[in-house]
C-alpha cells in the first residue's frame, strides 16, 4: 500500500471472536499500526442472556474465551506487534465494543464479518455491525471475507 | 433489584428511564421491533424485542431471576396474561398491572396479581377529592392490593350523622381510623360524634365497600 494511503491511528479497538476472519483482522491492523506505533486493543465480548445476571461466573466460557484473546495476541506477535487483550461480559456486543471504543478513545474501531446469507440468499449482517456503524464515536472498519466459492 | 417491565408505551419508557437511572437492572419488553429500536437508541440495549404475553420471550427476558415484573401495556388482557404467566410460570415475587378499565381491578386481584395501579381510579380520585361526592372515595390501595384507604365525606342526610362512631355497625375487616373537621384530622374514638361535612377516613377489604358505604352515606346511587 502507498504511504500516503495508509490510514494511520494511536489506538485501535478490534473486536475478535473467535472466527477465522479474526486472524485477518488482527493481521491487517497490527500491519498498519506499526509505523506509527499504534496502540491495539483485542476486546472480546461474551454475551450474557437476562437469564443470568451480568456479573455471572462464566468459569465455563472464559477458557474459550481466553483461547480467542491468545490466538488474537498470537496473531500479532507473527506479525511483530503486541496487542493487548480485554475480556468482557455484556447484554450486547455492539454496544459492548462501542462504549469500550469510547472509554478507550480509540481513533478506529475494526470488526470482521464473514461473508454470511440468510435462508432465501439475503446477505446476513448480523447486530453488532449496524450498532457499532450507528454509535461509535471513532471511525469503523469492517473487513469482510471474500465471498466463497460455490461448491462445484 | 431486577425488573422486567412490558410495555413500551409512555408509560413503560418513562418507568424504564426512572428505574435504570435508580441504578435497578432493568429490562423493557416491547413487541413492535420499530418502537423497540427507538426506545433501545435512546436508554442502550436493555430492550426486548418481543411480546411479554408469549412465556418463551419472557423466559428469554429473565423472568426466571426477575424481583417484579410490571406489566404497563395499554391492554388489560395484555397486562392480566403477563403478571399471572410471570406469577405462576416463573415464580415472579411481586407482579404489578396498570389497570386501564378500573372495573377490572377486582379481576386483577383475584386473579394474582400483586399490585394493581389504576390511573383511571387515580385521576378519578383526584377530581373527586374537592368534589362533594356521594360514594366512598378511594384514596389508595394497601397491604399489597387486599385493601382500600377510603375517604367519606357526610352529607346532612347521611346515616352515620348524629351517631357516635361506636354506635355504627361497620362490616367485618373494616376500622374508621380518622375524621377530617374543619380541615383539623382528628382520631376516631367510640365517643366521637360524627357531624354533616366530616370527611371520615377507613380502610377496609374491597368487598366490604358497598357494606360500608351503606353504613355511612347510605344506599349508592343506582347509576
Amino acid at each position: 500500500m502507498p504511504e500516503l494511503l495508509k490510514p494511520t491511528f494511536r489506538r485501535a479497538v478490534v473486536a475478535v471472536n473467535g472466527s477465522p476472519t479474526d486472524e485477518r483482522v488482527v493481521r491487517l491492523v497490527s500491519e498498519l499500526a506499526r509505523p506509527a506505533k499504534a496502540e491495539v486493543v483485542a476486546v472480546h465480548v461474551v454475551e450474557i442472556d437476562w437469564t443470568m445476571p451480568l456479573d455471572a461466573d462464566i468459569a465455563e466460557r472464559s477458557e474459550e474465551a481466553q483461547r480467542v484473546l491468545d490466538t488474537a495476541e498470537a496473531v500479532a506477535e507473527q506479525h511483530n506487534y503486541r496487542l493487548e487483550g480485554v475480556l468482557l461480559q455484556a447484554r450486547d456486543v455492539g454496544a459492548a465494543l462501542v462504549d469500550e471504543a469510547a472509554e478507550r478513545q480509540a481513533d478506529v474501531l475494526v470488526l470482521g464479518l464473514p461473508y454470511r446469507t440468510r435462508f432465501g440468499g439475503e446477505f446476513a449482517i448480523g447486530r453488532a455491525i449496524p450498532y457499532c456503524f450507528k454509535n461509535a464515536p471513532c471511525t469503523v472498519w469492517v473487513v469482510r471475507d471474500a465471498i466463497p466459492e460455490e461448491p462445484r | 433489584m431486577f425488573v422486567i417491565v412490558v410495555g413500551g408505551g409512555k408509560v413503560g419508557y418513562y418507568l424504564t428511564k426512572e428505574l435504570v437511572q435508580s441504578g435497578h437492572e432493568v429490562v423493557l419488553m416491547e413487541k413492535d421491533s420499530l418502537r423497540a429500536s427507538q426506545i433501545g437508541d435512546e436508554i442502550g440495549s436493555i430492550v426486548v424485542p418481543h411480546d411479554g404475553c408469549e412465556g418463551r420471550y419472557l423466559a428469554k427476558a429473565g423472568a426466571n431471576r426477575a424481583d417484579i415484573v410490571a406489566a404497563v401495556t395499554g391492554d388489560d388482557e395484555d397486562n392480566l396474561v403477563i403478571c399471572q404467566m410471570a406469577k405462576h410460570h416463573f415464580a415472579v415475587p411481586r407482579t404489578i398491572a396498570r389497570v386501564n378499565n378500573p372495573k377490572n381491578e377486582v379481576l386483577f386481584r383475584h386473579l394474582g396479581v400483586d399490585e394493581q395501579i389504576s390511573p383511571t381510579r387515580m385521576i378519578l380520585g383526584s377530581i373527586e377529592e374537592n368534589i362533594p361526592v356521594h360514594e366512598l372515595l378511594h384514596l389508595a390501595v394497601v397491604g399489597g392490593g387486599e385493601l382500600d384507604l377510603i375517604e367519606a365525606q357526610l352529607r346532612e342526610d347521611s346515616p352515620a350523622v348524629g351517631q357516635n362512631a361506636s354506635a355504627l355497625t361497620l362490616p367485618d375487616g373494616c376500622v374508621l381510623f380518622a375524621v377530617i373537621r374543619n380541615e383539623v384530622p382528628l382520631a376516631i374514638r367510640a365517643d366521637t360524634l360524627l357531624q354533616a361535612g366530616d370527611k371520615v377516613l377507613g380502610i377496609g377489604r374491597t368487598e366490604c365497600e358497598e357494606e360500608l358505604q351503606r353504613v355511612l352515606l347510605g344506599e349508592a346511587s343506582p347509576d
